[in-house]
């Protein structure tokens, strides 16, 4: 009976209903749970929204009290997410209301909600778990039968996921029946993503949508045929090919999204096409992270409404709203990783039956190759994991404050062994050890073993058999602070009007004197005065460029990238002259020429290591491509051993493909000398010593006292008045290290900078291989072609841009004499 | 090696001590600069957990300092208490025990921002609470820094530090004894204090406190 009106509702807009979408509904109505995994624009968001809409249809004609709950990781997404999920029901009349509670929803709206909820309210992670510190947070999600978590993938790696198991396991436990159902990308650990979803209990099963979805994974190739740079960042060589691409798109009707790896790069590019193009000011348009939300509101309109013919964007528009008029994607860059590169493609060609297109455009020659390495891995379906975190003790700290101000009456607050087993009932925590329980529980009522002594301290409170947080101020303080999206401390940028631009970070502008020049919001701008945390700028008359080093940029490549990347050189490497080889290698050919001519291209089980002598000093280049968080901390080892046998200064340089150690002294590598290197023994001890573990760790510190609540950022508005509570995580760290040194929180600490800065596993991984592969050791009298952008890296940190890229023309000329 | 450095300033003798105080041999007198007392405490009050110690750790400090000197009259260049909750028992009962160890000791504080909104200290400390702007020729005692006409100002408040740049990406950033024309700004003497990194005129003299001795480093910093 509803199933013909929602049939009659999918047939009146010219659809036909899915198997997978029928498949949803079914298990729903069994009170099944599960994640939906099906390609972008492919209807999954029908799939989940119409399950408990079908479970309704025909039994009530009254409106429903609050009975879904829609978590989006994005609030931008809320609004277009209330669009798809009304549209049914005003279409089909059906006794449901919308609403959404987001950082950005009006004390109007929620006002109303408090009087009453809508049936299916749309909200954050951060929104939710303020909803549960609320007193009738229990009687308002009374009535609820589903959650469903959207864009999963987007959360499952970090701590926003932990916070959202956190507030599912206080929601089953509220409501046992309770169903979840997740919608995901692709990823390639899908059954752990379902299991991390739904926490112990276990149960739900995994939906494949549509995925028959044609993705087109290419690459735009040079048209004329100067030679390809080895190296540099900035790689305008393409820019020329990048703006025709954009024009044809643009006369055929379509946008172009144009994604570059790191803000800087999006200024540039952005600058770089109104400088080929002076008459596209106003139709092309830029959007990052750090520009103003206003801003990067009238450019998604723009994007949307086809207004705009391209947009240089960074991943502030990975996910996210629906651009239909995108028809054209182009990946400056390396793609990085492959489920990156997919979903980038998949913002063109949005509606079902629509082909996705992604086209990388390389900016040095070694692009070309992991443009062609990210077109196997994807089609062989190579795509990267993504881990959830475990055992987060800052994020178990913030949450016990969180429900120790939900509730009220005798139901305020929580217990002990009841909350304890409600956390162990989440994937993050179910081997949490209740001394980990009671070490957190104690650090928010006594601040643990270090503070037990100071009735001062009083966060959370013992009241009876429960613990509650009576304080009002600690309470508004703690909800101003519910979350665990930690951005690097940043300062306004405004004109001197008053006119806000957007921020960046404050370790830039620090760096800047007035009258220095910089490139943001795609202007140049001049800095007047930095007062409190704001930086005041004019628009710049001089031409002194000087663009902002953001953070962020230096993402490694993932490890089934750089495999599929060594596929390609075994490839190359077996190739004879005359064979067909793929468009991208025979744009860079000469490279490879030369590579062979001076050294040797590395089969797949060898490690190639060359040795230069300059008058520099003594060159070491490894080559184990395994990314450049691997690299940084093999550098850092071998250069400590080394040390360690003669004492030698190093100075070291990392890409994605191997790393340079440069010494005054040189080094006879023997076997016994190598194996030393690669050995296992004291491994952990040698790299956290090697790396300055303590400073990495203090620095990480940042997220940790954030999460945790040790940082206090202060009311909105508020001023100087909460100047006096205000003290950076460094100084909390150094007065955590020398007076509570066994605070777990300072292992969790150096834990998350070996797992997300070093990837130690990988590391691990990587040497074990290297004790094994066959070593290949090449002497030369000049870098080799695979040498170069290493040292290029190094001489970038000496140099201007523009002496830069004159050397490196010059220097490439010499090498390619050899060929 | 000494952890005192004799330096010339408004043609007096000072020391600077390598624990953050300045001490003037002619007057017997020690300048004391942001101790921001009981500041952890006033955290925790806030729910923010921070172990204890660094209160003890600032008066052993300053025990040093004086048994390192002649020390009759410490000068606290203001912000002594940080707020009103660092009115912490414990803390107050350290110093005040502290206070009778060192009875004999003349004690004056220079009103600053943070001991306006905190009040004074309790009056059985014997500590003379004064504004800035107080004349001890040549010496203008202040907490702010700016300069005053009567005298070379001796004065706090911003936390001074300085960055010495050394090879590629391998900075330090330390606290300093900021001394320019006619204002000095001493280092915080407080655990849990913070700094400001600064950036001195050409003329000026920077001296850091670093591995128990003052080192002159005014050759090796970059200018304004």
């Amino acid at each position: 009976m509803l199933k013909s009106a929602v049939g009659n509702w999918f047939l009146s807009n010219g659809w036909s209903v899915f198997d997978f979408q029928r498949e949803v509904w079914a298990a729903y109505a069994r009170g099944e749970s599960g994640l939906i995994h099906s390609a972008t624009g492919s209807g999954k968001t029908l799939a989940a929204w119409l399950a408990p809409v079908i479970a309704h249809t025909g039994k009530q004609s009254e409106t429903l009290p609050l009975t879904v709950l829609w978590i989006t990781p994005m609030r931008a997404l809320a609004q277009d997410t209330r669009l798809s999920l009304e549209k049914p029901i005003r279409e089909m009349n059906l006794p449901w209301t919308i609403g959404s509670r987001t950082g950005d929803t009006t004390s109007a709206e929620r006002a109303r909600q408090a009087k009453r909820m809508p049936s299916a309210l749309i909200t954050t992670p951060e929104s939710l778990s303020l909803m549960l510190t609320q007193a009738d947070a229990q009687e308002q999600l009374q009535h609820l039968e589903c959650v469903v978590v959207d864009e999963w993938h987007e959360m499952i790696g970090n701590k926003r996921g932990v916070q959202v198991e956190l507030a599912l396991a206080r929601l089953r436990r509220w409501r046992p029946s309770l169903r979840t159902w997740g919608l995901s990308a692709t990823l390639g650990n899908m059954a752990e993503a379902m299991s991390v979803m739904m926490g112990t209990a276990g149960g739900g099963h995994i939906v494949e949508g549509i995925h028959d979805k044609k993705i087109v994974i290419d690459t735009l190739l040079p048209s004329g045929g100067e030679p390809f740079p080895w190296a540099g960042h900035l790689g305008f060589a393409m820019l020329g090919e990048v703006a025709d691409e954009i024009e044809a798109t643009a006369k055929a009707g379509g946008s172009t999204l144009v994604f570059t790896n790191t803000r800087s790069q999006a200024e540039l590019w952005y600058q770089a096409l109104l400088a080929a193009k002076p008459d596209w000011a106003g139709a092309i348009a830029l959007h990052h992270g750090s520009l103003d939300r206003d801003v990067r509101n009238y450019v998604e309109a723009g994007l949307k409404s086809g207004m705009l013919m391209a947009v240089v964007a960074t991943s502030s528009l990975d996910l996210g709203v629906d651009f239909s008029p995108v028809a054209r994607v182009l990946q400056i860059g390396s793609p990085k990783g492959v489920a990156r590169l997919l979903q980038r493609a998949g913002r063109s060609g949005h509606a079902p039956g629509q082909i996705s297109r992604v086209t990388c455009v390389p900016t040095h020659a070694f692009e070309f190759v992991e443009s062609l390495a990210a077109q196997r891995a994807a089609s062989a379906g190579k795509i990267e994991a993504r881990r959830p975190v475990s055992i987060p003790l800052d994020v178990l700290v913030q949450h016990l404050v969180t429900i120790a101000l939900g509730g009220k009456g005798g139901n305020k607050g929580f217990e002990h062994q009841a909350l304890l087993d409600e956390v162990r009932s989440t994937h993050a925590f179910a081997d949490l050890t209740e001394t980990e329980f009671d070490w957190a529980l104690d650090f928010v009522t006594r601040g643990g073993e270090a503070l037990h002594a100071y009735p001062e301290y009083q966060k959370v409170v013992n009241f009876g058999d429960r613990y509650v947080v009576n304080d009002g101020a600690i309470g508004r303080r703690h909800r101003m602070a519910i979350g665990t999206i930690v951005s690097d401390a940043s300062m306004d940028i405004r004109y001197m009007n008053g006119a806000r631009l957007g921020h960046v970070e404050e370790s830039f502008v620090v760096r800047l004197s007035p009258g220095d020049a910089f490139t943001f919001a795609g202007k140049t701008l001049e800095l007047i005065r930095v007062r409190e945390m704001t930086a005041y700028v004019k628009p710049a008359k001089k031409i002194k460029n000087l663009v902002p080093q953001w953070a962020g940029g230096k993402m490694p490549l993932s490890t089934q990238l750089a495999e599929s990347v060594r596929g390609v050189l075994e490839d190359i490497r077996q190739s004879r002259a005359g064979d067909a080889v793929p468009p991208e290698i025979a744009v860079i050919e000469r490279l490879f020429r030369v590579q062979r001519a001076m050294s040797r291209i590395p089969a797949r089980d060898e490690l190639l290591i060359e040795q230069i002598e300059t008058r520099e000093g003594y060159h070491l280049y490894f080559y184990p491509f395994a990314g450049r968080h691997v690299h940084t901390g093999l550098a850092a080892l071998f250069g400590f051993r080394l040390g360690q046998l003669t004492p030698a200064t190093f100075s070291f340089t990392v890409n994605d493909y191997g790393f340079e150690l440069l010494s005054e002294i040189p080094f006879v590598l023997s076997r016994g000398l190598l194996d030393g290197l690669f050995s296992s023994d004291k491994l952990l001890a040698s790299v956290l010593q090697s790396l300055n573990a303590a400073e990495l760790s203090k620095r990480h510190f940042r997220e940790i006292a954030r999460v945790a609540g040790l940082i206090f950022t202060g009311f909105p508005g508020a001023g100087k008045t909460h100047k006096q509570l205000q003290a950076t995580s460094g100084l909390i760290f150094d007065v955590f290290a020398q007076w509570d040194r066994g605070n777990p929180l300072l292992a969790q600490s150096t834990r998350e900078v070996l797992e997300r800065e070093l990837e130690f596993q990988r590391l691990q991984d990587v040497l074990e291989a290297m004790r094994h592969q066959r070593m290949t050791i090449i002497r030369s009298d000049r870098p080799t072609p695979f040498a170069f952008p290493l040292m290029v890296a190094r001489l970038r940190e000496k140099l201007s841009t523009e002496s830069l890229s004159d050397r490196i023309a010059r220097m490439q000329a010499v090498f390619e004499k050899v060929a | 090696m000494s952890s005192m450095l004799p330096i010339e300033v408004a043609g007096e003798s000072l020391l600077l001590h390598a624990e953050k105080a300045v001490f003037w041999p002619r007057e017997s007198t020690l300048f004391v600069a942001d101790i921001h007392f009981g500041k952890v405490a006033a955290f925790r009050r806030a729910g923010l957990p921070l172990p204890p110690g660094s209160t003890s750790a600032a008066l052993d400090r300053l025990d040093r300092v004086i048994s390192d000197t002649d020390t009759k009259r410490i000068v606290f260049l203001g912000d002594f208490l940080h707020n009103r909750a660092a009115r912490a028992e414990q803390t107050f009962a350290r110093f005040a025990q502290w206070r009778a160890q060192h009875a004999a000791i003349d004690i004056a504080l220079v009103r600053g921002n943070h001991d306006a909104k905190a009040g004074d200290p309790p009056s059985e400390w014997r500590i003379n609470c004064i504004d800035e702007g107080e004349l001890v020729a040549p010496f203008c005692l202040a907490h702010h820094p700016e300069p005053a006409a009567r005298g070379y100002v001796l004065a706090g408040h911003i936390h001074p530090a300085i960055r010495l740049q050394g090879r590629a990406n391998d900075g330090l950033r330390l606290p300093c004894f900021w001394f320019g024309q006619s204002v000095a700004v001493l280092p915080a003497f407080g655990e849990f204090t913070g700094t400001y990194t600064v950036k001195p005129k050409v003329d000026d003299r920077v001296f850091v406190a670093a591995e128990g001795r003052v080192v002159e480093v005014s050759g090796l910093i970059g200018r304004s």
